[in-house]
């Protein structure tokens, strides 16, 4: 029992920087994201092109060896990040890759009859976009968004393989100092538990409000 | 009915690919006139109003709408252009399209504020007589989705007419509600003819449209094939093919047969 209470507060601030990394790259994300999507949907063909790839190559390499690149690989190009810089930027690099297709399909999903509605009373592109879109996309977005921090989450512990201290580094310090590596990764899977279902809970409790119109 | 002509359709052709929509298509439409169009399904009818506030683009004639020139093709005209049209032309359509996330009175005012930079106050106010001219002042705060189908068309009807249009074209406006509530949403539109105002109206509702309507248009095979003064029209009807349309309308079950007949001895049915 004595473990538990000599790891419960490395754990306790790993998780706390795991869940202020999560918050931090998911805001970043989102903004990409709707300027990614946006210009997916609406921008100059190169622009389309381009962000196609992009979404192509987050999507379609491992997550590890993005990192991997990032922190280790940019090295050779004179490039040094601290983990957690590198850390963040792998982040929000691999969020904007969903996060763009969340938003773009959510922007497609709301019926083209309002569109037609909004341009008919002489409403801008920019004005739908934001009085009348966006606000319906995101109430068919939630779910998705909500499982997107969950996922954001669970990517933070890949960090500790580039020696970020977060909870899966504290965790396996432990489990290496002491007879225990089962309790110590319960914990851990504990702290991370806890996170996802208070993230879930959120999401859920957002959702019933901004489908209260249905 | 003036003798000022607001929306004049020359020659009108338009394609969806190398589909034909229509081909060939004139109308004048005057300021106060209302005109009916009606036709079998597929006709172009929607496809033809739409192109009056430029929700779709025309492929050969000219459009002339409240005195501004559109041109043919896809190329939009200038923003000032477009939105003089869509504010002065106001439309509603036949699945309503409230926006869902917005009150009965956001709905209301969302253009007048941010098109024509209306006052919110003064927004709200105008918008709460247009609510009680449809007989739906109480219903202000709620969401369209709460309402009924002939509700919320009515509370669509508000919201054009919030932005104070000449010309109101209608896209089958009761064809998706229920039989008891088809009158309530006439009955609006009937009240707006009376005020004078120009209407464009696609309708299955022939009793209506010989009612209220000056000028019927029927449009079937890609073109008008009959118009003129509405009891005209609809009562004594020129062309086969028009008698055939009506007499299905008129009487579903038994007419097919005739139109089909009809149809062949005009050389093609669709
Ligand atoms: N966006 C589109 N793309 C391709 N074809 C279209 C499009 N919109 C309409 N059409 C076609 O154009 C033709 C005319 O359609 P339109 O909706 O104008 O007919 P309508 O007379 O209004 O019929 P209805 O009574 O069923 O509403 C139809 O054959 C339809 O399939
Ligand atoms: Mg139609």
């Amino acid at each position: 029992m004595h473990i538990v209470g000599l790891y419960i507060s490395p754990i306790a601030i790993g998780a706390l920087k795991d869940l202020i990394l999560t918050i931090l790259s998911t805001l970043l994300s989102f903004v990409l994201g709707i300027l990614f999507a946006a210009g997916r949907l609406y921008g100059h063909p190169v622009i389309k092109l381009v962000i196609g790839w992009y979404v192509e190559i987050i999507r379609g390499l491992p997550a590890i060896l993005q990192l991997f690149i990032i922190f280790f690989g940019l090295t050779q190009i004179g490039i040094n990040l601290s983990p957690l810089t590198a850390g963040l930027i792998w982040l929000v690099a691999y969020g904007t890759g969903y996060a763009v297709e969340i938003f773009r399909s959510g922007i497609m999903d709301v019926a083209q009859g309002q569109r037609e509605a909004a341009s008919a009373l002489g409403l801008g592109r920019w004005i739908t976009m934001r009085k009348v879109i966006v606000p319906q996309a995101f109430a068919l977005m939630l779910p998705a968004l909500t499982s997107f921090v969950v996922l954001q989450l669970k990517n933070t512990t890949l960090l500790y393989l580039i020696g970020y201290a977060d909870i899966m580094y504290q965790a396996r310090l432990g489990a290496d100092a002491t007879e225990a590596p089962g309790t110590l990764y319960l914990m851990a899977a504990a702290a991370y538990l806890i996170m996802s279902l208070v993230i879930g809970r959120i999401g859920y409790r957002l959702e019933k409000r901004a489908t209260a119109y249905r | 009915m003036s003798n000022e002509v607001v929306v004049s359709i020359r020659n009108l052709t338009k394609r969806f690919g190398k589909t034909v929509v229509f081909e060939d298509v004139s109308l004048d439409v005057h300021r106060s006139e209302v005109v009916a169009i009606v036709g079998p399904s597929g006709a172009g009818k929607s496809t033809l109003i739409r192109c009056v506030n430029r929700l779709h683009p025309f492929d050969e004639g000219s459009l002339q709408v409240l005195n501004h020139q559109l041109n043919k093709g896809s190329q939009f005209p200038s923003k000032q252009v477009l939105n003089d049209i869509r504010t002065r032309v106001g439309m509603v359509f036949q699945t309503f399209n409230l926006f869902p996330h917005l009150s009965v009175l956001e709905n209301v005012i969302l253009a007048p504020i941010e098109v024509k930079k209306v006052p919110r106050k003064q927004a709200i106010q105008q918008a709460m007589e247009l609510l009680d001219m449809v007989g739906l002042s109480e219903h202000a705060n709620k969401y369209p989705k709460r309402m009924s189908g002939g509700q919320q068309q009515r509370v669509a009807i508000a919201r054009a007419l919030a932005m104070e249009p000449e010309i109101m074209l209608f896209d089958e406006p009761t064809s998706m509600l229920d039989p008891e509530l088809v009158g309530e949403v006439l009955d609006a539109i009937q009240r707006l003819a009376k005020d004078g105002m120009t209407l464009m109206l696609v309708t299955h509702e022939m009793q209506f449209a010989k009612e209220v309507a000056d000028t019927v248009v029927i449009m079937a095979d890609h073109r008008i094939i009959e118009k003129g003064p509405s009891r005209e029209v609809l009562e004594n009807p020129r062309t086969g093919r028009a008698q055939a349309f009506l007499k299905r309308v008129l009487n579903p079950v038994h007419a097919t047969e005739l139109e089909r007949e009809v149809a062949v001895g005009h050389g093609g049915g669709r």
